[in-house]
């Protein structure tokens, strides 16, 4: 009997020791680029790319580089703008439409929904090369961008309702039509009864809306196109390692990525259990 | 089945077994798309009939409606003013002036030059000052665009129309009934109520319409022009050429056939692309998310904020730096030539297949955190008594894993791997950013490299050679592939479930 | 304090499935009523119908004689008691009760005497300030009830609050919504799928089955004069025992042939009823009106028998198959009668005369020449 157990035990921990160092092999894999970045961002000795890891010196000469000699702080602030606007009416534009389709009933509800579905399959770069058109005749192109962007992020995004939707669907509906009896519109449920329900997935919506625009590239580079002081960080950042550039910059590029990726790391972490709840509730549940 | 049958097929071993399985599935196959056609067939049929309907109704309403209806088919409005509805009437009266002013000033023009997309583009002229400047005539742009738009704004008038007529039918019924059609206070009253789908509507469906269904719609015409750099308004002009570009891309006649041929090539990777991208990351998520979940590993927490990490950090930072590191002469090649595991300098991202090959590794790298999440948040919740009665029955581990681990996820998370294998048809980030479509090849046109997928060959297309006509039907196969799958993957699922509810 | 008529009322979902076939009834002001039926007899739809939470297909709905089919649940005047509860979760008990007051614009004070009365009445007064994830199921059924009372509503609408409540719990507030009822003088319509709980609450008890009304009437109507077979097997626990049973002998000598046994009848039963040409009936009686004796009367063997406490429920089947469920009071059993009635002897029982209920064999009805249900 005895014999038995301890054998068993030590299949469980000879597994879990090789799990374990699975495990640990993976985080350092994955953390690597950015042990990587961290280096290269403070490293002093030349600015191009090398292949080795270890800076021989340390300094902080590509955040003066980054600051002085660059656009890069028009291009932050412009991606801060765009991206609070974004949150902003992107939350509101998304949670009105995902609302509706969850708790509203009306006539043209399914098709709507399965308009949206197709429209889906269309690659939506295909109809930003129109919307550059149009907004190159109001002049929100080029110099104007900051507002173009944020009108091409919020435009249609009242498309994206499906983790909303998902999440108001989990609300029982007895909860609206007790409200309705006490004599509440439609309206007020919303406000009143409903919205205060919805904190998590309310600042689930604000936290992508607010990240997407930094991590744009497709879109605004289209947008913005020529004028370098209307870029934003990814477009701008992205000039830094072609072929012209990339001797002088690399390290700068580094010092800018780690500036921008450091603001966005924290404030995911911070609501990270927001995010995994969105993540897992609306995107599994389709 | 009959039961008979059932119990035959129970009396079989795993190799027959899995033989009539494939059997059914391929069976399946020709059911399904006959049922496809089917369902289309009338989808369209029903669309059709709604069409007639609304004539049908159109003539009925006149027919059976009194002198007020019958003025508001012209003077939309009218019916509404003289039901004590004023407001409704005075929006609708202005609309239809302001159309119709529209219509005769701009509209006609618009319409009209729509036919050949302008005559003349830019002229020569003297000047009063006797120097030669240009004048810009037609701008097959501007005209398209108008044009488009104007149509649009036809539709609408049309749907408003229609509506203003409806409304003055029920409203006349009502009355005949002996009830009040709404009047303005309640009208602005119900817009919180039983209108409140339309407030909240409003804008989000104008948003939509004006960023994407009139854009769209654009392009999709642009793609029957000749729209690029060789006919770049407002110095040349464009025009229609039907189906020439579509013939251009499957390689129908014409004389050179090597955008065809990139447009086969590109369409095979991003598929195969798309397949790997998605599944490698499913399953190595399941594992990873398992490793984890284990019994008797600690710090499961810190294991899983680590790697919600690499989630954290904006994309696009992480891809640019990768790309660098995996450069002939980066640093990834750097530490193991100092390990001593390699001689010569690993092409990652510059020979054509193990391009290909790191493009789906290092996505993984990016997909993975994403995936474990989504996959612990499912282990979590399978009932641990499954797992249990099994142990009891005597299942193994890997028994376990394939009865009743992997049919759970799967059926959970149907949906989500479809969408997932669409996104990653459009997935422009990881390709774009990481090699740029490199390594590139004169065997293709527009600039396409061997890893280009179709969206990023259509930015290419797009932004460096302005061959918007070329990006027009690449966008629109996408959409045909996209469509495509996602109506036979819609349509297999529930057939392939039935059979495999015999497990 | 309002009366309810439904005239004709029917309920047809897209697809053609109709929940509600032709619902009429006639609730007078202060009435207690009560829908009852097994779960999709349609009684929850047509209380939704009431409340306007549901549309009305076919049909109308008067409250205090006005027609309310177009009218927002909210201007009917009534209040309605979810199953589970629907609390707002994140106000508090006081919050939740003062809701409907305060969207109605009466004004602080009236607010605050009302809530504080129904409190009072309901005994969560120390409640007031918790939220409704800190409160028990009773609690919060509680603050349900509440909620709908502070609006004095013309009517009172319940959708089965009870039933997700533990059976002790149940009992409990079965009694207090008795209570209820003296101190708030208001028309109830009150719907459940629990037999015992539309007896005890019931001025009048509507069953239900399939979208049709089965019958409409007092407790004791429905229980001593069922109006079909139906009726008769879901009033009352344990169900009325059926026999399939021919009417044989004379006018004057009549028998009655049953289980393979002829036990004779007066002719003073058979001549209330309105016997069908084969002479066949559905013979009923319930578990309570059947005396288990050794010697005459019809013979079945005992399969299982519950010790239920006060009584004992007896488990028969006899020769033809039949099933039957008697109820044996065990106070006065003697220890031969005792060792008489376990599993596997063979008894002989007879039924009592005046108990007998009489079914037409095809359509279930009662073919009892003084009900009214022919």
């Amino acid at each position: 009997m005895k014999t038995m157990v301890s054998s068993v035990s030590k299949k469980h921990k000879i597994s879990n020791l090789l799990v374990y160092i699975l495990l640990i092999f993976i985080c350092v894999v994955w953390l690597m680029p950015f042990v990587y970045l961290i280096f290269q961002a403070f490293r002093g000795e030349s600015r191009g790319m090398v292949s080795y890891i270890l800076p021989k010196e340390w300094s902080l000469a590509n955040f003066k580089i980054l600051f002085n000699e660059t656009n890069f702080v028009n291009w932050y602030l412009n991606t801060v703008i765009i991206a609070l606007f974004t949150a902003f009416f992107q939350t509101v534009i998304v949670l009105s439409v995902s609302y509706t389709l969850s708790r509203l009933r009306f006539r043209g509800r399914r098709l709507l929904m399965n308009m949206i579905l197709v429209l889906e399959m269309f690659p939506g770069f295909l109809s930003m090369i129109a919307v550059y058109f149009i907004l190159k005749l109001i002049g929100f192109t080029g110099p104007g961008s900051v507002p173009g962007l944020i009108l091409v992020y919020i435009g249609s995004s009242g498309m994206g309702y499906y983790v909303a939707k998902g999440f108001f669907d989990t609300i029982p509906r007895s909860l609206d039509e007790a409200a309705r009896i006490d004599g509440a519109s439609r309206a007020r449920v919303f406000y009143k009864i409903i919205l205060p329900m919805a904190k998590p997935i309310i600042i689930y919506t604000v936290m992508m809306a607010f990240i997407a625009p930094w991590g744009d590239y497709m879109f605004a580079s289209l947008i913005t196109f020529g004028y370098e002081e209307a870029y934003n960080v990814a477009v701008g950042l992205f000039t830094f390692l072609d072929r012209e550039h990339i001797n002088n910059y690399f390290t700068v590029f580094c010092a800018g990525g780690l500036l921008v990726a450091l603001p966005i790391t924290v404030l995911f972490m911070m609501l990270q259990k927001y995010y995994v709840e969105g993540v897992t509730g609306g995107a599994v549940k389709g | 089945m009959l039961n008979r049958d059932l119990l035959e097929f129970y009396k079989l071993n795993g190799l027959q077994k899995a033989f009539y399985k494939i059997l059914w599935f391929i069976t399946a196959i020709p059911k399904t798309t006959v049922n496809l056609f089917k369902k289309i067939f009338y989808s369209v049929k029903g669309f059709i009939l709604k069409t007639f309907s609304v004539f049908r109704n159109i003539v009925r309403i006149f027919k059976e409606g009194d002198i007020y209806t019958r003025i508001s088919y012209f003077i939309m409005g009218f019916g509404q003013f003289f039901r004590k509805q004023p407001l409704r009437g005075i929006l609708f009266l202005v609309f239809q002036l302001v159309f119709t002013l529209y219509m005769l000033l701009f509209g006609v023009n618009h319409i009209g030059k729509l036919d050949n997309l302008g005559d003349v583009a830019a002229v020569t002229v003297i000047n009063e000052y006797g120097l030669e400047v240009i004048e810009y005539k037609d701008n097959s742009l501007q005209i398209l665009l108008y044009g488009v738009l104007t149509l649009f704004f036809c539709l609408g008038f049309i749907y408003t129309w229609y509506v203003n007529v409806k409304q003055n039918w029920v409203a006349q019924n009502l009355i005949a009934k002996g009830s009040k059609p709404k009047n303005a206070v309640e009208d602005i009253h119900s817009l919180a109520d039983e209108q409140y789908h339309k407030t909240l509507l409003t804008l989000p469906l104008a948003g939509i319409l004006v960023f994407t269904v009139i854009p769209l719609l654009f392009m999709v015409l642009v793609a029957f022009t000749n729209y690029d750099y060789t006919h770049l308004p407002p110095s040349k002009l464009f025009t229609w050429v039907g189906l020439d570009n579509f013939k251009s891309l499957l390689g129908v006649q014409v004389a050179d056939g090597k955008f065809a041929f990139t447009f086969g090539e590109i369409l095979v990777w991003t598929l195969i692309w798309a397949f790997f991208a998605t599944f490698t990351n499913y399953f190595l998520g399941i594992l990873v998310a398992m490793l984890i979940n284990k019994k008797g590993i600690r710090f499961k927490k810190g294991f899983r904020t680590l790697l919600i990490f690499t989630i954290a950090v904006p994309q696009f930072v992480s891809l640019l730096l990768i790309s660098k590191m995996l450069a002939d002469d980066g640093a990834i090649n750097g530490i193991l030539f100092q390990l001593g595991l390699i001689k010569e300098n690993i092409k990652w991202l510059t020979d054509p297949i193990l391009a290909r090959v790191t493009v789906i590794l290092v996505n993984i790298w990016l997909g993975i955190p994403y995936t474990m999440l989504i996959a612990t948040g499912i282990l979590i919740n399978i009932p641990a008594d499954l797992y249990e009665s099994a142990r009891i029955d005597g299942a193994s581990g890997i028994k376990r894993f394939t009865k009743i681990t992997m049919p759970y996820m799967l059926f959970v998370t149907g949906p989500y791997l479809l969408t997932t294998f669409v996104g990653n048809i459009n997935n422009f980030n990881v390709i774009y950013l990481l090699t740029g479509g490199a390594p590139k090849t004169t065997d293709f046109t527009g600039g396409a490299g061997y890893t280009d997928l179709l969206i990023t060959w259509l930015y290419k297309l797009t932004l460096t050679d302005n061959d918007y006509k070329m990006a027009a039907v690449i966008g629109i196969m996408t959409f045909v592939v996209v469509a495509g799958i996602s109506l036979v993957v819609y349509n297999l699922s529930p057939s392939v479930k039935n059979e495999e509810s015999f497990q | 304090m309002a009366s309810v008529v439904l005239n004709g009322v029917k309920k047809i979902y897209k697809g053609g499935f109709t929940a509600v076939k032709n619902f009429d009834l006639e609730i007078k002001d202060k009435e207690f009523v009560v829908f009852v039926g097994p779960s999709g007899c349609g009684k929850s739809t047509t209380l939704r119908m009431i409340a306007g939470l549901e549309e009305i297909s076919e049909g109308k709905i008067y409250i205090d004689g006005k027609c309310v089919n177009d009218t927002e649940p909210k201007d009917r005047d009534i209040a309605m008691v979810f199953q589970n509860y629907a609390l707002y979760p994140h106000m508090s008990v006081y919050e939740n009760m003062a809701f409907g007051l305060v969207l109605r614009r009466v004004n602080k004070e009236e607010i605050h005497r009302r809530v504080l009365e129904a409190a009072e009445i309901l005994g969560i007064s120390d409640l007031l300030g918790r939220t409704p994830r800190a409160l028990s199921g009773g609690q919060r059924q509680r603050v349900a009830i509440g909620r709908a009372i502070v609006r004095v509503p013309r009517v009172f609408l319940m959708d089965e609050p009870l039933s997700n409540l533990d059976a002790k719990l149940r009992n409990q507030m079965r009694t207090e919504i008795m209570l209820l009822r003296e101190k708030i003088d208001t028309t109830f319509v009150y719907v459940t799928h629990d037999q015992t709980e539309a007896m005890t609450l019931g001025d009048r008890i509507v069953i239900m089955k399939d979208g049709y009304i089965q019958q409409v009437g007092t407790p004791r109507e429905v229980f001593e004069a069922p109006a079909n077979t139906f009726v008769a097997g879901f009033i009352g626990s344990p169900p009325m025992n059926f026999f399939k049973a021919g009417i044989t002998g004379g006018k004057e000598k009549p028998y009655l042939s049953i289980c393979g046994t002829e036990i004779p009848v007066s002719k003073k039963v058979l001549e209330n009823i309105n016997l069908p040409e084969d002479k066949k009936v559905l013979l009923g009686i319930r578990p309570e009106h059947i005396y288990i004796a050794s010697g005459e009367g019809i013979s079945g063997e005992i399969k299982v028998s519950e010790m239920m406490g006060s009584e004992l429920h007896v488990h028969l089947i006899t020769e033809d198959g039949t099933n039957v469920v008697v109820r044996v009071p065990t106070l006065e059993l003697s220890e031969k009668d005792k060792s008489l009635l376990l599993p596997h002897n063979t008894v002989n029982f007879s039924l009592r005369e005046q108990a007998l209920h009489f079914f037409d064999t095809k359509t279930g009805m009662n073919i009892n020449k003084t009900s009214s249900y022919q």
